[in-house]
């Protein structure tokens, strides 16, 4: 079953959109679905033109279309999925695959805040840039994403994968201030550059193919490792946390 | 006029000595009286399980460090949300709630009057702003005092009767209520980077020890006539053995007051551990329940702990970084000039853990193996031992050795080699609840003259009516209705007016402070005394006539004067 949801050219607001029920599963009952704009309640055919092809009885076999040049004003959808797909052709809100455990979310644009917080499974696919807390965990919250892939194909801002529990997130450009902080499990692979990579690690590896500004001064050198065919510095720490965490650099640069 | 008639009321009023006696209860215009006219609204309890409206006499619910507690764990916050309805406030937060969050789940279960059990004097204003938004309770605070410098060189030079001058202005100034003593002198060595081991150890600068700060302000409580007596969170707490400390610091308490204890140590399962480390960590409840037995100048809070997420906050600074120590979580420190200070930190009590389970053990020995129920009050030192909703959880333990035996055999296997609990068969009845829940903590407040813990004719009408006939139900086998019933009152009213009904809040309530006012000699006020006014402009940060709490921060209050023997 493909559902397409078209987004409607509204007037020009920046009220988000709490659009939680956009997820495979809830199709499988019909599209009588609401969201929130603010504090006012929509049915999901007032803010979105929808059209469905076929027919399902598993959410695996749901795909979900998001199209529009609003896109990037629907919050937390996709949150709680379990399986199926869901396709935003743009940019998408924040909290975007929140608590995830299973399917596939693909966005052709970018990804504001706190893309696939605490998630547990599924697989994220941004082929465009990813703002702050990407795969992180939530406000005082202590385990982050605690399994499935996320993978970026843009930039990653700061916080990325902050205290990542499990799971595998990938960034193929840079990423900001504080990667990887807190981390305690799972793989964090930056394939460019980012600064104070995982900060009072506990357990767990990331990788940085680029140069980790701001190196901090709590991890112990190891010498360097071969890994895909890069030779990487290895370095364990956080010792400041007692951590036995494992960071690869390629190049590294302490504070002045 | 505005009048009610409760009918058909099965009636515990411990102070008045009523067991279970069916009656009504007439009220005029927020007081209990001998009779109301034709015209009164009336309820019908058809026999249900009425008593005063519950007291807590030890929680953390207002100020700076409740709120640290807040704004350090918003994973806290989102737990136990609850939207804005008609006259109530949204609520949220499980461990440390909103300020009304607190009010209304007090409240359902029928609780009326709570003591903020720490105000550090510096900070009151905050304390008294939060009292203001905990509508459907009245409050009061515990002032500390265990690290105040002016007590402490009082207490150096032997002046007793100047300790109790800077007691009597200082509660004055910051509106409050009682004496607390936290970790005496051991915050005091903590802004050292210290602490004391025990009651002999001298603090840094002052040398003047825990031993002598408790005997004098003891003796300054007294010559002020105050309600309460001196409120004491002994030292070292939290580590094996200190029991020795804890029997040690009770053990210089005379009996002072003829109409209530001289001394009411808080959260006393906290202070009752032998061993010699956490190897041996043992439970240690028989030799202080024996102690207290004998000491009718004693009277404890249980501070009993429950398995589960929480929050722990105490002026004991040293002990909470020993916990961080342990934990590695979130930690915060707080410091409050001249003083006393602070620390917080989150926790959660497993019962796969042997010393989270000899803990929870040890709360209820202390209220089993403690002969008198007036002796040894229902609290959890909310929220370090567990948050206050899991209070009908506790009194289900204590009625029924059904339950206990139940809950026993999920708790750590070494449990048992460590703590005297399989052995005890007592079940505590109605009435001793009653006394442990309401009746004990007005006495030991010395509020009962006031109208609060019993329904005579005079009394404030706090009532609480549960869902629950003590002829029907039998609690030793029944534990999960006497559970539910506690959980929820049918009817929880508050001068006079229903504000709970049923789980439900149903209005807006306005709640009143209690504060002491001491009034003594002008030889005595402090506020003269031209060697205080300069050591407190010299070292302080604020100016002494910015310090004193306006009376504008206060909702409607209530003080009372007491005649100081200065």
């Amino acid at each position: 079953m493909k559902v397409t949801l078209a987004m409607k050219p509204g007037p020009r607001s920046f009220i988000p959109i709490e659009a939680e029920s956009i997820v495979p599963k809830n199709f499988l009952a019909g599209t009588d679905l609401a969201v929130w704009r603010g504090n006012r309640e929509l049915r999901l055919d007032e803010v979105f033109s929808v059209s469905v092809e076929g027919d399902a009885d598993r959410p695996e076999d749901v795909e979900v279309v998001l199209s529009g040049d609003d896109t990037f004003r629907l919050k937390r959808v996709g949150e709680y999925m379990d399986g199926g797909k869901i396709t935003v052709l743009g940019d998408i809100g924040m909290h975007c695959g929140n608590f995830m455990s299973g399917g596939t979310i693909e966005i052709h644009g970018n990804a504001d805040g706190w893309l696939g917080r605490e998630m547990t499974g599924g697989t994220i696919l941004c082929r465009g840039d990813v703002a702050d807390y990407c795969a992180s965990g939530y406000r005082g919250g202590r385990k982050g994403m605690k399994g499935g892939s996320v993978e970026v194909f843009g930039r990653a801002g700061d916080f990325l994968a902050e205290s990542i529990a499990g799971g595998t997130v990938t960034v193929h450009g840079d990423a900001g201030d504080m990667a990887g902080a807190e981390m305690h499990g799972g793989t964090l692979i930056v394939h460019g550059d980012c600064r104070r990579p995982a900060a009072n690690m506990k357990t767990g590896s990331c990788y940085v193919y680029g140069t980790a500004q701001g190196m901090l001064p709590t991890f112990a050198k190891n010498g360097t490792v071969q890994h895909e065919g890069r030779t990487l510095i290895h370095f364990t720490g956080d010792i400041a946390n007692r951590g036995k965490g494992n960071l690869f650099v390629k190049g590294y640069k302490y504070l002045d | 006029m505005n009048e009610l008639l409760i009918k058909n009321a099965c009636v515990i009023d411990p102070l008045r000595g009523i067991n279970a006696e069916t009656m009504d209860i007439a009220i005029r215009d927020g007081r209990i009286v001998e009779e109301v006219s034709g015209a009164a609204e009336v309820i019908d309890a058809h026999g249900a399980l009425t008593l005063p409206g519950g007291i807590d006499s030890h929680t953390h619910i207002c100020g700076t460090k409740v709120n640290f507690g807040r704004y350090m764990s918003p994973e806290d916050m989102r737990a136990g949300r609850t939207p804005r309805r008609g006259p109530l406030h949204a609520t949220s937060g499980y461990s440390v709630p909103t300020t009304y969050g607190n009010s209304y789940r007090y409240s359902v279960m029928g609780y009326t009057t709570l003591l903020e059990g720490a105000m550090a004097p510096l900070e009151a204003r905050h304390t008294h702003e939060e009292f203001t938004y905990t509508p459907l309770q009245d409050t009061m605070a515990n002032v500390l005092f265990d690290g105040n410098w002016g007590v402490m060189e009082a207490i150096r030079d032997g002046d007793i009767k100047r300790v109790a001058a800077i007691i009597a202005w200082t509660l004055r100034a910051v509106k409050g209520f009682g004496v607390k003593l936290t970790n005496p002198g051991g915050t005091e060595a903590w802004q050292w980077g210290k602490n004391v081991s025990c009651i002999r150890d001298p603090v840094p600068y002052f040398e003047v020890t825990p031993a002598e700060i408790i005997r004098s302000v003891v003796e300054a409580n007294e010559l002020l006539h105050l309600p309460h007596s001196v409120h004491l969170h002994c030292n070292n707490l939290g580590t094996p053995g200190n029991y020795t400390c804890t029997l040690g610091s009770l053990g210089l308490i005379p009996d002072l007051n003829r109409k209530r204890q001289t001394l009411y140590a808080t959260h006393v399962q906290f202070h009752a551990y032998g061993g010699s480390g956490w190897r041996d960590f043992c439970s240690k409840s028989e030799p202080i329940a024996r102690f207290v037995n004998m000491r009718p100048q004693i009277v404890m809070d249980m501070g009993q702990v429950m398995f589960g997420k929480t929050t722990t906050m105490t002026a004991d600074g040293p002990m909470e970084f020993n916990l961080y120590r342990l934990h590695h979580d979130k930690w915060s420190n707080h410091d409050v000039e001249l003083e006393t200070g602070s620390g917080i930190i989150p926790v959660i009590y497993r019962r796969k853990n042997l010393v989270n389970s000899i803990m929870w053990a040890i709360g209820l020995e202390l209220a089993l193996l403690t002969k008198s129920p007036w002796q040894c009050l229902l609290t959890t030192d909310n929220p370090n031992g567990a948050p206050f909703v899991r209070y009908p959880e506790i009194i289900a333990l204590l009625m029924s050795k059904r339950y206990r035996d139940a809950e026993f055999a999920t708790v750590h296997p070494d449990t048992a080699a460590r703590v005297p609990l399989p052995a005890i068969e007592r079940e505590l009845d109605w009435y001793e609840i009653a006394v442990m829940t309401r009746a004990g903590q007005a006495k030991a407040l010395g509020i009962q003259d006031l109208g609060k813990g019993h329904l005579g004719p005079g009394a404030e009408a706090d009532i609480a009516i549960y869902p629950l006939r003590i002829d029907e139900v039998d609690p030793s086998t029944d534990y999960r209705k006497v559970i539910e019933a506690f959980g929820r009152t049918e009817y929880t009213i508050k001068r006079g007016r229903v504000v709970a009904r049923r789980g439900e809040c149903l209005v807006d309530g306005s709640n009143a402070t209690f504060w002491v006012r001491p009034k003594v000699s002008d030889a005595y006020d402090m506020g003269k005394d031209p060697d205080f006014i300069e050591k407190f402009d010299r070292y302080y940060t604020v100016r002494m006539r910015n310090y004193p709490v306006q009376e504008e921060y206060l909702n409607r209050n209530r003080c009372i004067e007491t005649e100081a023997a200065i």
